[in-house]
């Protein structure tokens, strides 16, 4: 941290923000919204896929309507799946609008982001409206519960989902795989610097 | 905020801002400040220990620091959340520290 001269300053302003995540829904947006389940066992499932695997194709219903297939990308968009445990939980409620103002990023390497959870779509719907406009498909993996989850070897014992980040190429293959802690926000940079190998 | 206290002789130099991102990493504050053109300095605090120091408050939080002459300091004001103008806000924490 840089050290400030306090020379002639007579007051310090000092503003408390956030860019992306924390482990407690810090926004004041979410209020008294926001469930904690206290601190989890950081993986509870075992990987079914592996980087250099073709990613088995699905189609989700969308938050935004209708349904969002993986196909639909190919050769046209990298894919980032972001996969969040729970709505209204805390660390999710920060992830994702932090993703929302770094979709220039996404952009420029040319790669669509999916938001997904195994929450419905009502739930995702009142959960994201509290982000404000999201550019990026919120998908519910609901029902089959947590089909795409349990597919990919990411469905946790109790049924969330894993905190988990896949990036998948043009070509539908799978260049990235962090199944995350989940109790902590993965940092905004490991994604940048993933797509940057996908250039 | 900034360019009001910058553009006031009053306040030039003697106000002072500074932005700290709870739980967020060098990269994300440095995009942050990139992407909105952020003029004042502004820090990580990726794994909360600053947040936990000041009591682990929620987002936006407002800590106003009067430095005194013999080096010491006081908190004169807090707040939580966000504020309709910056004029209004810039007057009331002047007043609250005795500058105004």
């Amino acid at each position: 941290m840089k050290k400030i001269m306090l020379v002639n300053i007579s007051i310090i302003i000092l503003s408390l923000f956030l860019v992306a995540g924390s482990a407690f829904g810090l926004s004041e947006v979410y209020k008294n919204n926001i469930y904690d389940p206290g601190m989890l066992k950081p993986k509870d499932s075992v990987l079914n896929v592996k980087v250099g695997e073709r990613v088995p194709d699905f189609s989700l219903p969308s938050v935004q309507g209708g349904n969002v297939t993986l196909g639909q990308f190919h050769g046209k968009k990298n894919v980032v799946l972001s996969f969040i445990p729970a709505a209204w939980t805390p660390v999710c409620s920060d992830q994702w609008p932090g993703y929302n103002i770094a979709q220039p990023i996404f952009d420029k390497f040319d790669a669509i982001l999916l938001g997904i959870s195994a929450d419905n779509i009502p739930t995702l719907f009142a959960w994201t409206n509290q982000m404000g406009d999201l550019w990026f498909p919120v998908l519910s993996d609901f029902w089959p519960h947590g089909a795409l989850a349990s597919k990919l070897g990411i469905l946790r014992s109790n049924g969330t989902t894993e905190r988990a980040t896949f990036i998948i190429d043009k070509q539908g293959i799978i260049r990235y795989i962090d199944v995350h802690d989940i109790n902590e926000r993965p940092p905004l940079e490991d994604i940048v610097r993933e797509l940057q190998k996908l250039k | 905020m900034y360019q009001i206290i910058e553009s006031n002789p009053d306040t030039k130099g003697k106000v002072k801002l500074i932005g700290i991102g709870a739980g967020n990493s060098p990269f994300e504050v440095n995009y942050f400040s990139e992407t909105y053109k952020i003029p004042f300095p502004l820090f990580d605090d990726k794994h909360y220990e600053i947040h936990e120091m000041v009591g682990m408050v929620r987002t936006p939080y407002f800590f106003v620091v009067k430095i005194n002459k013999d080096g010491t300091h006081k908190l004169t004001y807090t707040q939580l959340g966000g504020f309709k103008t910056p004029e209004e806000f810039l007057d009331l924490i002047l007043k609250e520290s005795g500058l105004r």
